[in-house]
């Protein structure tokens, strides 16, 4: 069935490219008369990963590169968009660990927030569809990538391969219905209503069951800033009975065209008065020449009310070949005793600090 | 899809790429070009204002997609300038200006401009490769060719395009 689906999505996709070698460009302008409408569009991308643990053991418990000395595998990430008039969809689908278990939903299994490996991912990571009232206001409903946070599920948009605090305890997807206005060039808004749990394609009852009824309780907001060019901010809120609430900061400069300057600051309050968290990471980058640019990831996260807090620093840098990257990678974690993540050195024995090293290669196309 | 297309392109007296064209059109007004290029303007940029408009020359900013070959989906973005300027029975008009601004794709599996790159294509060589560069000078010489092409056709008919434009004469198949 899968192989099926892979081939009928490619088949469609050679299709369309070679019925779009003759049409004109697009122009870009919406308010042109009659513009071609833009082609089906055809993205993806792979990647695969070694890491080693310096403990010889795979401590360090953030999404992805999760496997120790081992080739292993991320994913295969295939996107289709298309856009007629003021109606477009996206559809992106994802297999392997990191577009399965690892970030998505178990498709059948009410809360369960793991997957049978292979057997009921719905392989989904956005299904949407959107409509532009105007130039300036956009409606869009469907099940997406969360609006809030720094980094993202796919590693072509993401700079280092491994994932931050912040990004592993927030959410991945909000399903739900969302409106966006754009006051102008440097402010818009966006406001929208989600399903009350997170990372779930559907709502649940209060008690988890699939069959009772559910609600779209979570309430969501963005509000993008651009102050100067170059810097983009983005004020978000996700708030719900379910789910908790989530305030975070994600901004960005590109300082100068070789230097850009990233930040992410959260706070997130789970529901029933849990521990929830605290967090900042701040990501500078600099680009040393066309092909290869040089990152750092600060992150300091810490467990609200006594669950102990993290500090991690990475060193990564991106080596382009064309449209492959290669991601070499250092990390090294300090966290306190009370922290939940139980590091242990190359003896067995607890310790309160991890380092490992990681090549990744990511293919985008 | 556009071979050979950045061949259009010349270089100015400034080093800058243009593509550059002087167009005669005799028995024509110089005032009479003005209006048909005022509206070729008004009807290719609705809701663009002009950065000049006066003197018988206009000045208005453009912008175009450019795509990656093998698999097609947006690559980035080519901002540029259009110049018109008439006199009597002739017009010239250039397109230069350019400033490639590469594409991302966000976590929405959509394709957006990276804030705060600018790239002018004279000195593009040291941000992307040769053969990239090659690509966007080609995507850049076809969208001048195409653009000049339908700006040629409204300085000669002005108005009339719109007529051309309206619904085919009804034919009449009962009887015969």
């Amino acid at each position: 069935m899968k192989k099926l689906l892979l081939l009928s999505l490619l088949a469609v996709a050679i299709v369309s490219a070679k019925a779009e070698t003759t049409a004109p460009i697009d122009t870009g302008k919406a308010a042109a008369p009659a513009p071609p409408d833009p082609p089906l569009v055809f993205s993806g991308s792979v990647d695969t990963y070694w890491k080693y643990d310096f403990a010889k053991r795979a401590n360090i418990p953030t999404s992805f590169a999760s496997d120790q000395n081992s080739v292993s595998i991320g994913m295969i990430d295939l996107g289709l968009k298309k856009k007629v008039g003021k109606a477009s969809f996206v559809g992106e689908i994802s297999f392997g660990p990191r577009g399965q278990e690892q970030s998505l939903p178990d498709g059948s299994n009410s809360l369960d927030p793991i997957v049978t490996p292979g057997v009921s991912s719905y392989h989904i990571q956005n299904l949407y569809v959107s409509y532009d009232v105007t130039d300036k206001f956009n409606l869009t409903a469907g099940y997406m990538s969360t609006f809030v946070g720094y980094e993202v599920i796919s590693p072509a948009a993401n700079f280092n391969y491994s994932t931050s605090y912040l990004f592993t305890n927030g959410p991945f997807q909000n399903a739900g219905f969302k409106a966006t206005y754009a006051f102008s060039d440097k402010v818009s808004l966006m406001a929208g209503i989600f399903n009350n749990y997170w990372n779930t394609y559907t709502s649940y009852s209060s008690t988890g069951e699939s069959l009772g009824s559910g609600d779209v309780s979570t309430f969501g907001a963005q509000l993008t800033v651009t102050p100067v060019k170059g810097w983009t901010a983005y004020l978000n809120v996700l708030t719900g009975s379910y789910s908790g609430t989530e305030f975070d900061l994600t901004t960005a400069y590109q300082i100068t065209d070789a230097f850009k300057l990233g930040l992410n600051a959260a706070t997130f309050s789970p529901p029933h008065n849990g521990a929830g968290f605290d967090g900042v990471a701040i990501y500078p980058q600099l680009a040393v020449s066309k092909v290869v640019t040089f990152g750092l990831r600060g992150e300091y996260f810490d467990v609200k009310k006594g669950g102990g807090n993290v500090t991690g620093i990475t060193a990564t840098a991106n080596i382009k070949a064309g449209p492959l990257t290669f991601i070499p990678e250092v990390r090294f974690d300090n966290k306190t005793t009370a922290f939940y993540a139980p590091f242990k050195d190359s003896n067995g024995v607890s310790t309160n600090s991890a380092s490992q090293f990681l090549l990744a290669a990511v293919y985008a196309f | 899809m556009a071979n050979a297309q950045k061949s259009l392109l010349s270089m100015n007296e400034h080093n800058k790429y243009i593509y550059y064209q002087v167009v005669d059109l005799p028995g024509i007004s110089a005032d009479s070009l003005y209006k048909n290029a005022v509206y070729f303007i008004k009807q290719v940029y609705p809701k663009t204002k002009p950065m000049q408009m006066s003197n018988n020359s206009i000045i208005i900013k453009d912008k175009f997609l450019t795509y990656t070959y093998i698999v097609k989906h947006e690559d980035g973005e080519i901002a540029c300038t259009l110049s018109i300027e008439c006199k009597e029975a002739k017009y010239r008009y250039w397109l230069t200006d350019f400033v490639f601004t590469p594409y991302e794709k966000n976590r929405y599996g959509l394709f957006v401009p990276i804030n705060g790159i600018d790239i002018p294509l004279e000195t593009a060589i040291s941000k992307v490769t040769k053969k990239e560069l090659d690509g966007y000078l080609d995507q850049t010489g076809s969208f001048c060719k195409q653009l000049s092409e339908k700006l040629k056709k409204y300085m000669a008919e002005g108005r009339a395009i719109k007529k051309q434009d309206q619904p085919p004469a009804k034919v009449v198949t009962d009887k015969w």
